[in-house]
């Protein structure tokens, strides 16, 4: 290992001449560097905008989620000052749906990302990675089993065996809690996390377990040990912040693909659907080569928001890589 | 191939056993245990009891399930998957195989494509590292991997079959011109995950002791990227190329639901909502066969490209 960093140094060493020839002149660096900043900038604003948008959404939309305007004029209109992103088949304003439609990503998005990236995630990858021994090997047989199904076609086994149970459970948790009328969009929206949520932990844990493995070794580690440190302590204090770097740049290049599985089952009709709403029924309601010839702006205004979305968050993970790779590069 | 990784391999095969069973233990008794069962799928909501009974015998649903657990292995193992109970006269394989066939193809264009594309835009990338055309580039491959399936298709579709009216959208089979607009939909937003991984990989190669011998020796800029960064930072995307088999399964569901092409993915909708019990069950279990071997043979084509993996296999 060590005669190995001595040759790594020597070489970067020897390095400097052809670095010079590799990389081009500085003026072009700077240039790429802003835009690369510039790029994730403006995915941060976005997704701010995005998010406090969606989170702010009851206050926010100029309309009732389902105020409708059944009139011929009014279904369908193009955007106007009245209708920032026009209105749909039912007259209802479309900017309050993309609004409330946000919402609906956002929730998921924060359940999925807790229940599945945070505690089982973060907390097996820590896990396997620091007990080793049987543990490790469970844990990473199980994620081995699960990543080798074919994720979307359990997905919809698991949304369409429940939601033969959607009515009777909703009419019980109407009766015994304050969800009231909201009953049924709840569980929905719990079928679909929980398809989800076996299937998003299985990436995490495994970049938090090759993390945790390198820190393990570390002097400072073992020093803690000697010093007869606890299990926990050693993994809130010392381990947690060495891995959680990673662990952010994972998530984040998941994020689209976690409320991209909403969108999509949202779509097929088996996640959220009226009266609630989200991106994937607002695309199913506005899609189709002939609609869309008619009504462009209502499958623009309804997918714009959410490719937008996926984009930012897709931006920013690269960013991160990067600067997170710099940083490694740098540190060697 | 020496006997160690001989026996790396075999270990290999060996330990995908229990994984398979595992899946199909998961998978049979999820399907059988949720609300709902085959009776109902196959005679709708109303029918007489007797008319159940003599189903439910015929196919031994009155069985407790582990004992339909068993015998659905043992028909398996004798190559029967099994009854849809969507498409009544037809088994199991008979709907699956011919529409597996059609995705499979049509799939396999797509990940040539992918990869065609996915890796010069990676090299590129990389070896434009320090401009703004990398992150450019892969910014632009990014946004249209951010457009999901379903609307990519509609832009498509209203693109060049209404306003270009340059293709045709009938479909006439996998070997026809009509088929070039679908596999580009599926091919496309696949293109940024490959030029991301193999911008990365081409970058650790550059620092690598032999690209600067390659460059001191004085070979031309051109040998030295194709035939020593290209070629050693492809190693890495054989893992990449393996996981990216299985996909076919559903990974086309949306392009094929929008083109009106007969595969599997669709199949596999229609099954899941049917519910077709033992079709679900087939293509899931095809499906983790298919991940699971994928894995095997990425391991044994490492041994075969990469000397330090065997040696290392054989220390083992």
């Amino acid at each position: 290992m060590s005669g190995q960093r001595v040759s790594s140094e020597a070489a970067s060493l020897l390095d400097v001449h052809s670095e010079a020839a590799v990389r081009p002149p500085p003026r072009f660096r700077t240039v790429r560097e802003l835009l690369r900043k510039k790029l994730a900038f403006l995915a941060i604003l976005y997704l701010s905008i995005f998010y406090v948008a969606g989170l702010a959404a009851p206050l926010v939309a100029p309309y009732g989620l389902n105020e409708q305007q059944l009139t011929v004029e009014a279904r369908r209109q193009a955007p106007s000052s009245e209708h920032l992103f026009g209105t749909d088949a039912l007259g209802r304003d479309m900017f309050t749906r993309v609004l409330y439609s946000a919402r609906t990503t956002i929730f998921f998005t924060l359940a999925v990302v807790l229940t599945g990236g945070l505690v089982l995630g973060l907390g097996l990858g820590l896990l396997a990675g620091y007990r080793g021994g049987w543990v490790d090997l469970a844990i990473m047989r199980v994620g081995e089993t699960l990543s080798g199904l074919p994720t979307l076609l359990l997905m919809l086994a698991i949304t369409a065996a429940f939601r033969a149970r959607i009515s009777s459970w909703s009419f019980w948790l109407e009766d015994h809690t304050f969800l009231g009328a909201d009953a049924k969009t709840f569980v929905k929206f719990a079928i679909i996390t929980a398809a989800a949520v076996p299937f998003s932990w299985l990436g995490t844990s495994r970049i938090v377990r090759s993390q945790v493995l390198a820190i393990r070794e570390q002097s400072y580690v073992t020093a803690a040990e000697s010093m007869g440190a606890s299990t926990s302590r050693i993994l809130w204090r010392h381990i947690l912040p060495g891995v959680m770097p990673l662990y952010l740049v994972g998530l984040s290049s998941g994020m689209a693909g976690i409320a991209g599985a909403e969108v999509a089952l949202s779509y097929l009709g088996l996640g959220i659907d009226a009266p609630a709403a989200s991106f994937g029924n607002l695309i199913g309601d506005t899609n189709g080569t002939r609609f869309f010839e008619q009504y462009p702006y209502l499958l623009i205004a309804a997918a714009g928001p959410v490719v937008l979305f996926f984009f930012s968050w897709n931006l920013l993970g690269d960013a991160l890589v990067d600067v997170f790779d710099r940083r490694q590069n740098m540190r060697r | 191939m020496g006997p160690g990784l001989l026996g790396y391999i075999v270990r290999r095969v060996l330990w995908a056993i229990p994984v398979l069973f595992s899946i199909s233990v998961i998978v049979f008794f999820m399907l059988r245990l949720a609300p709902g069962d085959p009776v109902d799928a196959i005679l709708g909501q109303r029918y007489q009891e007797e008319q159940a009974r003599v189903l439910k015998e015929k196919y031994g649903y009155d069985k407790p399930v582990y004992v339909q657990y068993y015998k659905y292995m043992k028909n398996l193992a004798q190559g029967d998957l099994g009854v849809s109970t969507r498409h009544r006269e037809f088994t199991a394989s008979e709907v699956i195989w011919p529409k597996v066939k059609v995705s499979s193809q049509l799939s396999f264009a797509a990940l040539v494509i992918s990869f065609g594309l996915g890796i010069p835009v990676g090299v590129y990338a990389a070896l434009a590292r320090g401009t703004f055309i990398d992150p450019l580039t892969i910014s632009f491959w990014l946004a249209i991997e951010a457009v999901p399936t379903f609307v990519l298709s509609t832009f498509a579709i209203w693109f060049f079959a209404l306003k270009l009216d340059v293709v045709n959208l009938s479909y006439h089979g996998v070997y026809s011109a009509n088929m070039i607009l679908p596999v580009m939909v599926m091919a496309l937003p696949g293109v940024a995950g490959i030029a991301r991984f193999m911008r990365a990989s081409v970058i650790s190669v550059l620092g690598e002791d032999y690209i600067r011998t390659a460059r001191a020796k004085g070979l031309k800029e051109q040998t030295v990227v194709i035939s020593h960064i290209t070629r050693n930072a492809l190693l890495p995307m054989i893992t990449v190329i393996g996981l990216s088999l299985p996909g076919i399964i559903s990974g086309s569901l949306f392009v094929e639901t929008s083109f009106g092409i007969p595969g599997i993915a669709r199949e596999s909708l229609a099954a899941v909502l049917a519910p077709d019990y033992d079709v679900i069950l087939a293509l899931v279990l095809f499906g983790s066969t298919l991940f699971v071997f994928a894995n095997v043979v990425i391991d044994i084509v490492y041994g075969f490209v990469d000397p330090r993996v065997r040696v290392g296999a054989a220390r083992e």
